[in-house]
């Protein structure tokens, strides 16, 4: 039994509450248990930054406090942004002791940090702790005939000096997850695009565009549905895909499935249990395509290497 | 015109290069930056013309641009950029400058953008954590737009995609201090 140190984030309560429950799901089957930080707070999100340098670090800087309470050397984050706040807090303190020493007065009553705490994406987790060999190896319903289209993201793989984890322009660890659970990964360019991330309520027709062109793409690399790991790349995708829809004339019907979902289907667990109901699109249409075998397409792509020896023979 | 601050000395690209810890001057004007942001089409100068108006001094007409403002920190451009400079950490230091002094931006998306931060920082003060439901009614009240995304609310609350209520921190009081300390720290740079 392996445990790890959980920050679930506030909209694990919220919008992504499916990511969070099917997350424990997934643990389970895996001998994963998680601790939560006790009274873990906001980590400031896209907004602290934006507008204070102090608060930005602060606000992280409570839970990697409260985490370095508990027995365990990771910290395992569920949303996206959050991780990427707790992982640049953790690499400029390690980095900065003057900051450090600075920030660390707006928590003193928690203690002082000491930068004993890992932290890592759940995506990073699952990929590197758990590894594709044990995930493989817990499949009893294979996804097999599901087209998905992995989609990263900006923050679990950038910057890559804080991050440390995968390409910051064409990662494949959320791909090779889904094909470890059967299914197939489009080629997809749009991987680490923005969705608009934080404009989804201030400023949203700059979302619709930039979400629209990432479902755009999706569609176009064959996918039945697009694969995530950040709550907020999920709800931009999902909520506003009708809007979407009648900004562009277009139907994409594309659901938006958290990674952790999927793994819970290919692990046998009921359909019931995996919040299916609370995507605005419906994800009917692209299970349907699950144990679908399609037929071998008639040209077969001739493969780089082969080309490359004959323009030599040249 | 062009003020290069006193003595001749561009104390405005010195500021930004202390705060944000890359070097401007590094930069080469390759544009590399502005075909790669997702949102410099939305922006008064993008990266690229933000970067040569640090170099050239001009304070003014860099902290009014929306640009800073529209910056979304994807480091889609500083994973690009062949000189390696931190460019979103250049556009950060520029809004909090801009902020420090006072400078304000009215156009309207601004104003939105900036409301947005403030409403959501405060949910935090206030409960620990953002209360999502709040936080959208405040924002639609605030911004005198109360319909904005009504049509998503019914599908969107009886999905139970945004829940009613918020579980507050417990120890609420550990953020107020750390809010009050972080103001304190803020005003004695």
């Amino acid at each position: 039994m392996k445990k790890l140190t959980y920050f679930p984030g506030c909209s694990a309560h919220g919008t992504s509450e499916e990511f969070d429950s099917t997350l424990k799901l997934v643990l389970k089957t895996l001998d994963v248990e998680l601790e939560d930080i006790p009274d873990w707070n906001c980590c400031g999100a896209t907004s602290a930054h934006v507008m204070t340098e102090n608060l930005a670090y602060a606000l992280p800087l409570r839970n990697l406090v409260l985490a370095e309470k508990l027995e365990n050397t990771t910290m395992g984050i569920a949303c996206a942004s959050c991780y990427q706040r707790m992982k640049v807090t953790k690499v400029k303190m390690d980095g900065n002791p003057e900051l450090a020493k600075r920030i660390n007065t707006t928590v003193v009553e928690e203690g002082t940090y000491e930068g004993k705490v890992d932290v890592k994406s759940m995506l990073q987790y699952a990929y590197e702790d758990i590894g594709l060999e044990i995930i493989k190896s817990k499949v009893t319903k294979p996804l097999t005939g599901l087209k998905v289209a992995c989609y990263y993201g900006c923050l679990l793989t950038r910057p890559k000096e804080i991050t440390k984890f995968d390409s910051p322009e064409y990662p494949v660890s959320m791909d090779q997850i889904c094909e470890a659970l059967g299914a197939t990964a489009t080629e997809f360019d749009y991987k680490t695009e923005c969705c608009g991330a934080s404009f989804s309520i201030s400023n949203t027709e700059v979302v619709e565009n930039l979400s629209g062109q990432i479902l755009a793409m999706a569609k176009e690399s064959g996918a039945h549905a697009i694969v995530v790991a950040c709550p907020l790349c999920q709800s931009n995708l999902d909520m506003r895909q009708p809007d979407i829809e009648k900004l562009q004339g277009v139907k994409y019907d594309i659901p938006i499935f958290y990674f952790t979902q999927l793994m819970a289907l290919a692990f046998g667990y009921p359909i019931e249990q995996l919040k299916f109901p609370k995507h605005i699109v419906p994800v009917e249409g692209a299970l349907a395509n699950i144990g679908k075998v399609e037929p071998v397409p008639e040209k077969v792509k001739k493969p780089i290497k082969a080309v490359e020896a004959e323009s030599e023979v040249k | 015109m062009i003020t290069l601050g006193s003595q001749g000395k561009n104390t405005f690209l010195e500021a930004v290069n202390k705060k944000s810890g890359a070097n401007v001057l590094e930069c080469y004007q390759c544009g590399k930056c502005v075909s790669t942001c997702p949102v410099s089409q939305y922006m008064d100068f993008p990266p690229r013309e933000i970067m040569q108006m640090i170099k050239l001094g001009l304070k003014n007409e860099s902290y009014m641009a929306n640009s800073h403002w529209f910056c979304l920190t994807c480091s889609a451009c500083s994973g690009r950029c062949p000189r390696e400079i931190d460019i979103p950490a250049v556009m950060e230091a520029v809004r909090h400058l801009a902020i420090d002094e006072n400078y304000i931006n009215d156009s309207k998306k601004v104003k939105e953008i900036r409301k947005f931060h403030e409403i959501f920082l405060s949910m935090i003060k206030r409960y620990g954590r953002n209360y999502e439901l709040r936080m959208m009614a405040e924002f639609n009240i605030r911004t005198r737009n109360l319909f904005k995304d009504m049509h998503l609310a019914p599908k969107a609350l009886l999905k139970g995609k945004i829940p009613l209520g918020v579980k507050p921190l417990k120890s609420a009081k550990a953020i107020k201090r750390m809010y009050e300390v972080a103001e304190k720290l803020e005003k004695n740079k």
